[in-house]
């Protein structure tokens, strides 16, 4: 391998310079040797474990190589850290708006070191994504290194781009079995000046999501919108962001719509730190022997899958995300067992959704997988396309999928 | 026509009628067109230059059918070219001689709109248009809307990752697709995402890959789509500037101020001219350029808003600034860039528009570049185009009668999109590669850069058979491909035909 690629231990390498991530990839053709692909490794408890010869970290790619605020976009290095690109996109008023939660927490990491492109290579949306979209909405471009060692460019740095295949989409969510991505081109967005949540006193689960429905679909600016259980009982919360003037007047019609009194507002400072606790999934207050759970699935069964899981799928806490379409929950430590864990998938999948393991022990995540289940007709599909950049199946075998 | 596709097999022309037999057994006997006048209107899309007569025309009911179809075609080597409503500009439904045209006319049903879930289900013959009429009674829209969302429908909007006027605040076609059912050449139905925000989490994202693929890749069946409110209010100021370059730059001073506009639109004088009788107004001597800004939101703040739009507008040297004060009025000013191109085509017999897409800031020098190769071709222009997210139209005039003009007229567009790509831009912001801008491709991307793309193309379609000749100027060679070889870096064909 190149020199300039330095060893940090016997099977760790971390590359400094793109081309030097094209040669580590060479050097494990020719060695036969499969590669697990990460950032700083903060989050490898997300997916499953990855069973290879060494160790690729981008980390070392921390640079930001543009940064031109008046056109909304960056390009930087996977390595660069989310608090570092946060930092310097906020100095110039600009912001991610897909709220990339961090989920250090969660796996006893260093948030300062959790990087963009692990956030990236993960698809981590947080709870503004039902207002201004998921982490894939916000990626223009990728530079990266193939399963054959080839440097290869896809997209591009204009935010309005059919020029090919959206290479780039792909990549976000592909867990770093796709290829080793040494540049990230990503679209920001202005900043709201102004935020603030307002807080409600629950009724029934069904009645607070219709009502909750109702507001989502009237013309106010709310980018967020969760149910959760409060030192006050559970409570539903809205956040509301944009221009001083704009904030006042949603605000002044969500409380006209939601007809029920307020029972909280946390302004700006108060807001933000609220919807970080939600972000960073702290209203489970998970024990570090249960489960953590991510069900996607229709608003219209949310009541029903959390009904039926508190029955039988060992449900423990929870709380819905984006409106309902999303629910967040802990189970006990006794369904860390391979039949418990797909039953309760087999719950949610009645339920028209699925659940994905955010947290659980190693060897539970390669029996059962993190991710839900594909049909035979995506799995054999997703199959080809890994194989299209990289042929041999040197990258991260088995972070998406079960043996 | 100039294009240059894959060569047309004789033997297959040769079996028309058997063919067209073996289709009529799977989506019945009507729905099978092989009339040569019955056929002819689909010779061409939105780019009239290019024509050539389908094979058959095959017009099928279900997912199911369509299965039948590609596997009947698979089996017999016929190519396979997908058509929505034809509207694409970049001749993505552009037939080959011997190939069917899969028409989704049939498939033009709204399936569902679940205002629960904010989503609409939907054919991918349904037209843009009555998606948002669908969701209208509850408070929703379908955001993304292409000039053509009149006629243009659902399924060719996401082939073709469609834009639009308010893309730049709400986003293209890709960031509102939520589910696809698609059929692969192999008979796979896929059902990706589904009915709900979040249904696509977990997997690998096949459907931003489809999204944009020109149906290269897969026919799709079915999909849903995100509805959102709409917007309270909205206002539109009509901004004049004496200058081409004080409009650019305008533009970016009003981006870069944090305020995201709706719609961000650039007519020039020439523009201007040509839809003035047109709507019956005259636009000031001075006016070189002239910018319209959509601004929506609440009541309180579209008026703030619209106040430092003003200001910027005004400080960049605007020399008339008018904001619409109703509906009515906002309607009048939209009028002129809607009839932009329809004014242009009174001025010309033809005109060619290409779709090159820059960061903003390259604006003006982009469009000094075009008035250079004005010159160089002799031929008249004029610009309307998307200017908040840097989206180029220049609209190029000639005459189809005078030998060598179309020609003139590529070469004319060509050097744009070059020129488009060398300031770190793009050949195509909504309209597609198709076969217009498909020998450019290596001017943006790299023979390993194109490769990639290609064997990607090869997972979903190995046998080439969909939409053959589109986006790549050469073959995938899929079967090659299968094979594993490590090349550091070389062109792994460098002798391949090209088209």
């Amino acid at each position: 391998m190149s020199e300039t690629a330095q060893k940090t231990a016997t099977t760790t390498m971390r590359p400094t310079k793109p081309e030097d991530v094209a040669s580590v990839v060479k050097d494990a053709i020719l060695n036969g040797h499969k590669l697990d692909i990460r950032g700083n490794g903060t989050r490898t408890g997300y997916g499953n474990p990855v069973k290879a010869d060494a160790t690729l970290e981008l980390g070392g790619l921390d640079q930001i190589e543009f940064y031109e605020p008046e056109e909304l976009v960056i390009r930087l290095g996977p390595g660069v850290t989310l608090q570092t690109l946060q930092a310097a996109i906020a100095a110039r008023g600009q912001y991610l708006p897909f709220e990339p939660p961090f989920w250090t927490g969660l796996y006893g990491a260093d948030p300062a070191r959790a990087t963009i492109g692990g956030t990236m290579a993960s698809a981590l949306s947080g709870p503004r994504r039902l207002f201004t979209g998921a982490a894939r909405d916000y990626i223009l471009g990728i530079q990266g290194v193939n399963g054959q060692g080839e440097h290869f460019v896809a997209g591009g740095r204009t935010v309005k781009n059919v020029t090919g295949y959206d290479v780039s989409k792909l990549m976000v969510g592909s867990f770093g079995t796709i290829a080793a991505l040494t540049s990230l081109t990503l679209k920001l967005w202005p900043a709201p000046p102004r935020e603030q949540t307002l807080l409600f006193d629950a009724t029934d689960l069904d009645a607070d999501l219709v009502r909750t429905a109702e507001i989502l679909r009237a013309p106010i600016a709310v980018s967020g919108a969760v149910r959760l259980e409060t030192p006050q009982g559970w409570q539903l919360a809205f956040r509301i962001e944009g221009m001083q003037e704009g904030v006042a007047e949603h605000v002044a019609e969500l409380t006209r719509r939601i007809d029920r009194p307020v029972a909280a507002t946390l302004d700006d400072k108060d807001s933000a730190a609220f919807w970080t606790t939600i972000r960073e999934l702290e209203p489970l207050s998970a024990a570090p022997d249960e489960l953590i759970w991510r069900i996607n699935l229709p608003v219209s069964q949310a009541r029903g899958f959390i009904d039926v899981a508190r029955q039988r799928g060992g449900l423990s806490r929870c709380f819905t995300d984006w409106g309902g379409a999303e629910i967040f929950c802990t189970t006990k430590p006794d369904t860390a067992t391979d039949d418990a864990v797909s039953r309760f998938r087999a719950l949610a999948k009645a339920c028209g959704g699925h659940a994905t393991l955010i947290r659980a022990p190693d060897a539970l995540r390669r029996s059962q997988g993190a991710f839900p289940p594909a049909s035979d007709a995506i799995a054999a599909l997703s199959a080809r396309v890994r194989a299209a950049f990289d042929p041999m199946g040197l990258f991260s075998p088995g972070r998406m999928t079960v043996a | 026509m100039t294009m240059q596709m894959p060569p047309a097999d004789p033997a297959i022309i040769a079996r028309r009628e058997q063919l067209a037999a073996g289709l009529r057994a799977i989506v019945g006997q009507e729905w099978v067109v092989s009339e040569e006048s019955e056929r002819a209107p689909y010779q061409c899309d939105g780019i009239t230059a290019y024509m050539a007569m389908p094979l058959l025309v095959v017009l099928p009911a279900s997912a199911y059918e369509i299965r039948r179809v590609l596997l009947f075609c698979k089996e017999n080597g016929v190519k396979i070219v997908p058509r929505g409503s034809g509207t694409s500009l970049s001749g993505g439904a552009l037939p080959v001689l011997d190939g069917i045209i899969l028409g989704t006319a049939r498939l033009c049903n709204i399936l569902e709109v679940d205002p629960l879930e904010r989503i609409a289900r939907v054919q991918p013959g349904a037209r843009n248009i009555t998606v948002s009429e669908a969701a209208s009674p509850h408070g929703l829209c379908y955001m993304p809307d292409p000039s053509s969302q009149i006629i243009s429908t659902i399924g060719g909007n996401v082939a073709e990752n469609a834009g639009g006027v308010h893309c730049l605040k709400y986003g293209v076609t890709a960031n509102h697709i939520l589910g696809l059912e698609a059929v692969l050449m192999n008979g796979d139905i896929l059902r990706l995402g589904g009915d709900y925000l979040g249904a696509a989490e977990g997997g690998l994202d096949l459907i931003g890959v489809l999204t944009g693929s020109e149906g290269l890749l897969a026919v799709i069946t079915e999909i849903t789509v995100r509805l959102v409110p709409k917007p309270e209010m909205a206002r539109v100021l009509s901004m004049s500037f004496s200058s081409v370059d004080a409009a650019c730059h305008c533009v970016g001073a009003i981006i870069g101020s944090g305020i995201i506009p709706a719609g961000l639109e650039f007519m020039d004088r020439k523009v201007l001219d040509a839809v003035a009788p047109l709507i019956q107004e005259t636009f000031d001597s001075n006016t070189a350029a002239l910018l319209i800004c959509e601004l929506d939101g609440s009541r309180a703040e579209v008026d703030a808003l619209v106040q430092a739009v003003t200001t910027i507008a005004n400080k960049e040297g605007a020399i008339e600034v008018r904001a619409s004060n109703s509906d009515a009025e906002r309607e009048r000013i939209w009028r002129s860039r809607k009839l932009a191109f329809a004014a242009i085509g009174k001025l010309c017999r033809d005109y060619y528009c290409t779709d090159g897409t820059i960061p903003r800031n390259r604006l003006p020098d982009v469009l000094a570049k075009m008035a250079e190769f004005s010159k160089k071709y002799g031929l008249n222009y004029a610009n309307c185009f998307h200017a908040g997210d840097g989206n180029l139209h220049p609209i190029i005039m000639y005459d189809s009668r005078i030998p060598g003009d179309l020609e003139k007229a590529e070469e004319f567009g060509a050097d744009v999109l070059r020129t488009c790509v060398d300031v770190g831009g793009v050949l195509s912001g909504e309209h597609g590669i198709g076969v217009e801008k498909r020998d450019l491709m290596p001017h943006q991307f790299s023979a390993i850069d194109l490769e990639q793309q290609q064997t990607l193309r090869c997972a979903f379609d190995p046998t080439e058979l969909l939409n053959p000749g589109k986006m790549f100027p050469t073959p995938c060679r899929c079967a090659e491909f299968g094979r594993m070889h490590v090349h550091n870096g070389q062109l792994r064909f460098p002798d391949v035909p090209r088209f």
